[in-house]
């Protein structure tokens, strides 16, 4: 009764703070809204494109880009103008049509156009497919009207425009993925986006906790409650409790909202519920360590963002852990959050069931089991000094 | 039997030995001052006799039994008011006091009984449900003795309750010790405020650098050290004639006068200033100011440790 006590009173102290509840509730939201829109889905990309203007042909090219809802092609004056726009990100990316574009496909010369690109943009990539197989297209159209203009069966023109009404059956590429795919096909960008920030803010929120628990020692509260009848046990359980409920709590908010807002779906409920589980406790447990180091409050505050934001990156929620390199991934699989993600990932892009994460709940156990009596026995031990 | 027996009470850190060797007793009802400076030991004994701090050495025992800070039976029987306002600032003065109640195994109608007469008897009624971040210091302390009181506790142990405070709440904080101990409740109470201690204390301890020099009531104290009283006359007249008629009572032991004035030094200047009243009359003097100072525990202390409190 008295842990609980303890523990709920924590819950009720982080909502005094309306900074708190700012914190906690809206910015996980925002941000999970925001990342949403950066990992795709409804964002417009600018497709800049220079010499669309040199003659129909070249016009063509530039309308055939144009034919997809999410791109919308940007006309651009110069070269230069080009390359600006795309290294400053107001183009996703950009097509050069050369100036004689028109007259050397009449004149059955090769045509190249170039594509630019800024080499760290992925969202370029996406584009870049869409461009390297317009152009190709619309080649195939050009060749055909050049071929029937060299054989003296009709002009260029007429060519084309037979070439464009003609129903030939092609050559199509017929793609059949095995294995696992990074980003499942109707995959909502939202359930890209709200795991790792869920892992990211839980422990964040875990972390700043620790500051409640220092200032608690250094008021002289928890010297107080241990005067009451109260064992040191019962008090370091309670405010364990405290931090674990404050977490779960941080937890569910973001995956019920999420799931409302976003539709973000979870996947199995019990291997969900198993990873917020565990991976609380171990938020909890680091709090609860953290707290016991210092008996001041500022290397506390410092820390527990350090910490919080620092693992957070290294361990994949901020940057997908898919994009890592070999070594960076190894440095990642020793922060709880790379098995959390991993974990999340095979429940909610891969469908999985909590049979299929059971290696990232055994490593996620195994923080929570040194972090959380460690965690106990360093506050305990602070409370008693 | 006592209600706190305390004896051979030893703390030390690393060389700093905090306190040494300390033992008193406190009965039902009493009030017992530990007067000391600053780093006197003051704290670090409350801390072991209430069971926040382990000791190296000693015993307390609180109405018989042996206690430590393991001593869940015993913790019920004592309510602590520390020095610093041990409360959370976010809460209100009402949630602060029923989580405390908790703590000490209250719930249901006697909880909330119990919340509204603490709130009554520090005076927070109107403010109950205000966060103490708002409070004034004055009122903050109040409500940390309130907390101290949630159990009915027949041994309140306060330490150093008006550090910090306007005189209008230390005196509120002090009529309500007066109170508590008129109420049969035994009072262990640190100060480093001389005044305090001569007005609410039964009895007196005087700490310094961790051990206990000296106890006893207040004139026990004074009367170890041998310090009479001194009365102090502003007068016209004859003042030579009237020292010389004074001397002639046997129960003064030193008459002087002086640039207008005489002074007295007597055993009990309340008893036998009536006397000497009217002797200085009769000898044809006018007087225009009485002054008696008696000693007291600062005049011990600097006796004792040849230094005053405050330093």
């Amino acid at each position: 009764m008295k842990i609980l006590a303890i523990a709920l009173l924590n819950l009720r102290r982080l909502f005094r703070d309306r900074s708190n509840i700012f914190f906690v509730i809206v910015v996980p939201f925002l941000m999970i809204f925001m990342m949403g829109l950066l990992f795709g889905g409804g964002q417009q990309h600018r497709l800049g494109v220079v010499g669309a203007d040199s003659g129909p042909l070249a016009q063509r090219l530039s309308a055939a880009l144009g034919t997809r809802d999410d791109i919308e092609v940007v006309p651009m004056g110069s070269e230069e103008d080009l390359r600006t726009a795309v290294e400053r990100g107001q183009a996703q990316a950009g097509v050069m049509i050369p100036g004689s574009y028109d007259a050397d496909l009449r004149a059955g010369r090769q045509v190249q156009v170039r594509y630019l690109v800024r080499p760290d943009d992925w969202q370029a990539l996406d584009v870049g497919s869409w461009v390297r197989s317009t152009v190709p297209k619309e080649a195939a159209l050009l060749y055909a009207a050049g071929f029937a203009a060299a054989e003296d069966v009709t002009s260029f023109d007429d060519g084309l425009r037979r070439a464009e009404a003609a129903r030939l059956p092609g050559v199509e590429v017929k793609v059949s993925t095995i294995g696992r795919t990074v980003f499942p096909e109707g995959f909502s960008q939202f359930n890209l986006a709200a795991p790792p920030l869920l892992l990211l803010y839980t422990f964040l929120t875990s972390m700043t906790a620790a500051i409640g628990l220092v200032e608690t020692r250094l008021s002289g509260v928890s010297a107080r409650m241990y005067s009451t009848p109260t064992t040191a046990r019962a008090i370091v359980l309670g405010e364990t409790a405290g931090r674990l409920v404050i977490a779960l709590f941080q937890g569910l908010l973001i995956m019920l909202g999420s799931a409302l807002l976003f539709q973000v779906e979870w996947g199995d409920p019990l291997g969900a519920a198993a990873l917020l589980t565990v991976f609380s406790a171990i938020g909890a447990g680091a709090a609860m360590l953290l707290a016991s180091f210092f008996r001041t409050v500022g290397p506390v505050v410092s820390l527990s963002a350090i910490l919080g934001l620092g693992l957070a990156a290294v361990g994949g929620t901020m940057v997908p852990l898919e994009s890592f390199s070999g070594v960076m991934w190894t440095v990642a699989h020793f922060t709880p959050h790379a098995w959390g993600y991993e974990g999340f990932v095979t429940l909610v892009r891969h469908g999985g069931g909590i049979g299929d994460i059971l290696p990232q709940l055994g490593v996620l156990t195994a923080f929570a089991l040194v972090l959380l009596p460690l965690g106990v026995w360093a506050q305990r031990r602070a409370i008693t000094r | 039997m006592p209600l706190l027996e305390v004896t051979g009470l030893r703390k030390s850190y690393g060389e700093h030995i905090a306190v040494d060797d300390v033992s008193f007793a406190i009965g039902v009802a009493e009030t017992y001052g530990l007067l000391g400076p600053n780093g006197a030991g003051k704290t670090t004994s409350i801390s072991m006799i209430v069971g926040i701090l382990d000791r190296d050495a000693g015993e307390v025992v609180i109405a018989g039994q042996p206690h430590d800070v393991t001593s869940v039976k015993t913790k019920e029987l004592i309510g602590y008011v520390p020095q610093e306002i041990a409360l959370y600032r976010d809460l209100s003065a009402r949630e602060n006091l029923r989580f405390f109640a908790r703590l000490y195994g209250l719930g249901g109608r006697a909880l909330k009984t119990r919340i509204e007469e603490i709130l009554e008897v520090v005076g927070l009624s109107d403010r109950a449900d205000e966060r103490v971040e708002g409070f004034s210091g004055g009122m903050a302390r109040r409500l940390n003795i309130g907390v101290g009181l949630m159990n009915r506790p027949k041994l309140l142990v306060l330490d150093e309750p008006t550090a910090g405070v306007d005189p209008q709440s230390r005196n509120a904080i002090l009529e309500s010790v007066e109170r508590l101990a008129d109420e049969g409740v035994a009072v262990l109470y640190t100060t480093h405020y001389m005044e305090e201690a001569e007005r609410l204390c039964d009895r007196v301890g005087i700490i310094d650098q961790g051990r206990l020099r000296v106890e006893g009531t207040r004139r026990e104290l004074v009367g170890l050290v041998g310090e009479t009283d001194r009365v102090t006359l502003q007068a016209d007249g004859d003042l030579a004639r009237a020292v010389r008629d004074l001397a002639e009572l046997s129960q003064l032991k030193q008459v002087s006068s002086g640039e207008g004035q005489i002074e007295v030094l007597v055993s009990d200047a309340r008893a036998l200033l009536p006397l000497i009243l009217e002797t200085v009359a009769g000898s044809g003097v006018q007087v225009r100011t009485v002054q008696v100072h008696e000693p007291d525990l600062e005049s011990v202390f600097l006796h004792l440790t040849g230094k005053a409190l405050r330093d």
